[in-house]
């Protein structure tokens, strides 16, 4: 995006058309109901994204604008296509070339799934509250632990973990001694097991593992041991731009299916204020919401992240995509029910919780802030 | 009593009966415990609770099942008290009462556009897609025709059965009707404002299932707030945390208050609204607090998050709502543009 011209470029308007067309296309209602209920991975959907060239990082606008096109359409089957390549990044930015050769082209090619697993049982928001362990041994690592709610935990080949390396050298430094490390799944010792059952998103494949004498050979650890929080915490950086963008896109998707159901019926309706402002207040916060987005990805995409304004879009957008939810049911009220617009309702909550919670966003976005008041100081 | 049943025989079972749905067995307790004519006389067959008793005996249910309660709602107030309204058919109350049948109000008077139910002569047609337990024994259906509006009991030709977002326990789904009516299968002409003014003035016990679920979902986040841990600490002993639900609290409290104190139906209105969006909010603030488990059925909290949308989506249509208690209590053209 130039300087505030709040243009994308003719390319990436056209990825997004693409996308578009695509989504409508391969996202039938069969299928977006067949993956809700059975709450199977699509596979097939998944080669097709990547035959169709949608999966590229060497230009991240486009996977941000086929993100929220996919989600427009339907978010379960959008993300879980294209977050079959999740965590990509930190290979990109920290992974040796062996890595990148073994498990981050053939990923990016569509032959490979790849997942992030830091969550655990005990911990989630507090990343540094682990407490997988992965010890030196003669040969290289031994990895123990217990990994929760990883997206792609049954499907994919390859996991980049977060383990205990080294204990805490004081309270404060809890943070250190973090170590990241690729785990694959088919490796001995690692259990996954996929959770059902979730209120929306059904279509993501979501799964607990457990790691027992896990080995890991020394060439798959990733970046420097004990510095595995850093490489988790720049990753969230660029990961919760794309999560904003699927807040935006789902947002615009319930605002897709309020105009759908508002141009069937009798223009009476449309006529009352009383809808027409709920459809100006929507609006207006997808657009808000959609600005700040690309704002934080501008930053992201050139290398010059602003983490209080990515963790601005993700809490921002993923408030406005439940709100607008709640608010088109307003009007829609009991037809809505068994509609795709209850389904976005489902699939819109889980915005607020992954990639960090709403509360935790805050919590960076202020500790930002008053970092300012110390400097001005 | 009625909390003893409802965290005996309810709370461990909630999930199960969600899956499963209402059973026989259950249909029986409601009804040994007198609550599926509760509000009925006893010269009815009825248990001659009042209201305000039954507005309590619901919110006490919904804590542990909001199913149980809405269909304890649907049976006591759609269908039996309309049925008691229309000074006929004992026969069809007793029935209901005992749990041996079921019965459903097959209506339209929360949607923005009415549905296709029409009544021709004495030939029933057309189909009502919003139907709440549609595998019911006994419909009532609001039929339209020319002039009045119909209530009638029929049995549907067909239902087609949807996954509903929330009381998964009780069926929702399409009916449709075609059949010649006997005369007496007719217990109510212009029976569209017999009903809308009932459904109206029943609305403080949409209330008070609300207010039931809403504490349940707060209690649980302050149960889960002081299990788990984040950052060395339980979650209660985070700010915003416990700011929330002391604030959630606050607000069913005084609302519980509002709902022994509602005497007109435009307070009713207005509580059920103000109800209502309290239950969705205390369900997301409830789910939030439970973090990722939150979004998994396994702890039950994100029942209360689809539960509390359908019950607004099945008792309340905001537009109309507002409508009526604006014309009331500002004029009669307020609401007009
Ligand atoms: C469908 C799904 C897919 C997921 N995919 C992945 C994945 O691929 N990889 C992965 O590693 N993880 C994944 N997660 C996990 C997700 O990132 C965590 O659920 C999330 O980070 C929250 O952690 P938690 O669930 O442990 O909640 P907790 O950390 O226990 O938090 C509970 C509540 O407390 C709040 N809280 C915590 N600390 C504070 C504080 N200091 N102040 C105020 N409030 C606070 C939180 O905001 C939350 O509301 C997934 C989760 C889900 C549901």
């Amino acid at each position: 995006m130039s300087d505030l011209s709040f243009e994308l470029p003719q390319e990436v308007e056209e990825t997004r058309k693409r996308a578009r067309d695509f989504a409508l296309r391969e996202f039938t209602n069969e299928l977006i109901e067949h993956f809700d209920e059975t709450e199977e991975y699509p596979n097939e959907i998944r080669k097709k994204v990547f035959d169709a060239g949608f999966i590229t990082i060497e230009n991240p606008w486009n996977m941000l604008v086929t993100m929220e096109e996919f989600c427009r359409v339907d978010p379960g089957i959008g993300l879980s296509t294209l977050a079959s390549v999740f965590g990509s990044e930190i290979l990109l930015l920290y992974g040796t070339d062996e890595q990148k050769e073994k498990y981050l082209y053939p990923t990016l090619k569509g032959e490979k799934i790849s997942a992030v697993a830091v969550t655990e049982p005990g911990a989630g928001s507090d990343v540094a509250g682990i407490s997988s362990r992965i010890e030196k041994t003669e040969k290289g690592w031994m990895l123990n632990g217990h990994k929760m709610f990883i997206t792609n935990g049954t499907v994919a080949d390859h996991y980049y973990l977060l383990a205990r390396s080294a204990p805490p050298p004081s309270k404060e430094k809890r943070h250190h001694g973090l170590t990241l490390a690729i785990v694959e799944r088919r490796w001995n010792g690692v259990n996954p097991v996929k959770l059902k059952g979730k209120l929306g998103m059904r279509a993501t494949d979501t799964a607990e593992i457990t790691f027992e004498n896990v080995a890991v050979p020394n060439e798959n650890i990733v970046g420097e041991e004990g510095k595995g929080f850093y490489i988790i915490m720049t990753f969230f950086n660029i990961s919760r731009v794309y999560v904003a963008a699927q807040s935006v896109g789902t947002a615009q998707g319930i605002l897709d299916l309020l105009l759908e159901y508002l141009a069937e019926k009798p223009a009476s309706f449309r006529e009352m204020e009383y809808v027409q402002f709920a459809l100006a207040e929507i609006s207006a916060l997808i657009e808000a919401a959609r600005n700040i987005t690309y704002k934080a990805a501008t930053k992201v995409f050139s290398f010059n992240p602003d983490p209080a304004l990515t963790s601005m879009a993700k809490y921002y957008a993923a408030e406005i995509a439940n709100q607008v939810a709640n608010t088109a049911f307003k009007i829609v009220g009991i037809e809505a029910s068994g509609s795709k617009l209850e389904k976005l309702y489902r699939d819109a909550k889980i915005t607020e919780i992954w990639e960090g919670t709403s509360e935790i966003e805050k919590l960076v976005i202020s500790r930002m802030i008053l970092k300012k008041i110390q400097e001005v100081k | 009593m009625i909390e003893q049943f409802a965290k005996e025989e309810l709370e461990n079972v909630a999930q199960k009966i969600e899956k499963e749905g209402i059973s026989k067995d259950i249909r029986k307790r409601l009804a040994e415990l007198g609550l599926l004519a509760a509000t009925l006389p006893q010269s009815e067959n009825g248990s001659g609770i009042d209201r305000r008793s039954f507005s309590l005996v619901l919110m006490t249910i919904a804590k542990y099942s909001a199913s149980v309660a809405y269909f304890t709602y649907l049976q006591n107030t759609l269908v039996n008290e309309i049925l008691s309204k229309a000074q006929k058919r004992k026969e069809e109350i007793i029935k209901i009462a005992s749990g041996e049948s079921t019965g459903t109000l097959v209506h339209d008077l929360n949607l923005n556009f009415p549905q296709e139910v029409y009544i021709k002569g004495y030939e029933l047609y057309g189909s009502n897609s919003f139907v709440i337990l549609p595998d019911a024994d006994l419909h009532l259906v609001l039929a339209r025709s020319e002039s009045p509006s119909y209530l009638i009991m029929a049995n549907p030709v067909k239902i087609e059965k949807k996954k509903p977002l929330g009381f998964r326990a009780i069926s929702f789904g399409v009916a449709s009707y075609k059949q010649t009516i006997e005369e007496d299968r007719i217990i109510l002409k212009d029976a569209d404002s017999l009903l809308k003014s009932h459904f109206f003035d029943t609305s403080d016990q949409i209330a008070a299932i609300a207010l039931g679920m809403s504490e349940s979902a707060v209690e649980k986040a302050i149960e889960y707030s002081k299990e788990r841990k984040a950052f060395e600490s339980y979650l209660y002993e985070f700010q915003p945390i416990s700011a929330v639900l002391t604030d959630m609290k606050g607000r069913i409290e005084e609302m519980k208050k509002a709902l022994m104190l509602s005497e007109v139906v435009q307070d009713r209105i207005l509580l059920k609204l103000n109800a209502l969006e309290l239950s969705r909010l205390a369900s997301r603030v409830a789910l939030q607090i439970h973090g990722g488990y939150g979004y998994l059925e396994d702890l039950g909290v994100e029942r209360y998050y689809r539960d509390s949308m359908f019950l607004t989506m099945l008792s309340s249509n905001y537009i109309k709502d507002i409508k009526t208690v604006s014309k009331e209590i500002i004029s009669p053209d307020a609401f007009k543009i």
